[in-house]
């Protein structure tokens, strides 16, 4: 068993999977996390290295400040080399170049644990505050999309309150 | 607005947020005259903000005031169809 940030990973798990514990990352945020820190597709808790877990755990605890991935890019068939004249200088900067981090980073925006719930929380709160529909049926505790409350409507009287807490 | 508003109502970002165009617009901001509409799916905007609507909820009209955390929304989520239940013993009031 390993815990990150208070979640446990069960060690018999597949990475990807365990993953989803924390509240937030569903299957796919696993998935792209695990490729953001080189875990493969098979590996389980138990096969991570020490290092490869105080990295997870450095990029949960602040998804927003990571610093962004390098690129590697590859040569495309069609590549000439340049000249052997071509001075080393001008090689390192168009390494350097082609090397810098693109802008995109989907994971730059996850919200886990405490901080995902209280998104939650927030956005039902300005439903409320601004007297919609949605934010009436959070109020009274019933389904919000329109859903049947003769019966059941069992997980919406579970957690359809205004300070949500599941 | 959120510029993702739209691309999380599931409507197709070309098209934009749909709204209709109500023509007493000015008129009603500035004599602060409300505007009788069943247009419940008409997308606030941010030029809606401040004018009051009258709006249809399938019985009567009811009145809503649009406010600057509205916007994005719909008319219709403010104007609620449904009456809560409250038990009456005597069918006769």
């Amino acid at each position: 068993m390993v815990h990150v940030l208070g979640v446990a990973l069960p060690d018999l798990q597949l990475a990807r999977l365990a993953l989803t514990n924390f509240y937030g990352i569903g299957h796919k945020t696993a998935q792209r996390l695990c490729a953001r820190l080189q875990i493969h597709d098979r590996c389980k808790i138990r096969d991570l290295t020490a290092q490869q877990i105080t990295e997870l755990a450095s990029f949960l605890a602040s998804p927003s400040t990571v610093s962004p991935l390098r690129r590697m890019p590859l040569a495309s068939p069609t590549f000439q080399p340049p000249p052997a004249s071509t001075p080393i200088e001008m090689l390192r900067k168009r390494v350097a170049e082609l090397s810098k981090p693109t802008g995109a980073e989907p994971l730059r925006n996850l919200k886990i644990e405490a901080e995902g719930r209280r998104v939650v929380r927030e956005n039902i709160a300005h439903q409320r505050m601004i007297g919609s529909y949605v934010g009436k049926r959070h109020a009274m505790g019933l389904p919000v999309r329109g859903q049947n409350t003769q019966s059941n409507a069992k997980t919406a009287k579970k957690l359809n309150r205004v300070n949500r807490f599941g | 607005m959120q510029p993702s508003l739209i691309v999380r109502s599931g409507r197709s970002a070309w098209k934009g947020p749909y709204f209709v165009a109500f023509p007493n617009l000015k008129q009603a901001l500035e004599d602060n005259v409300p505007i009788r509409t069943q247009a419940r799916s008409c997308t606030i905007l941010p030029n809606f903000v401040g004018i009051r609507f009258m709006v249809h909820n399938g019985k009567d009209y009811l009145p809503v005031t649009v406010t600057q955390d509205m916007v994005g929304h719909k008319l219709g989520e403010f104007a609620h169809t449904k009456k809560r239940f409250i038990y009456r013993m005597t069918k006769n009031k």
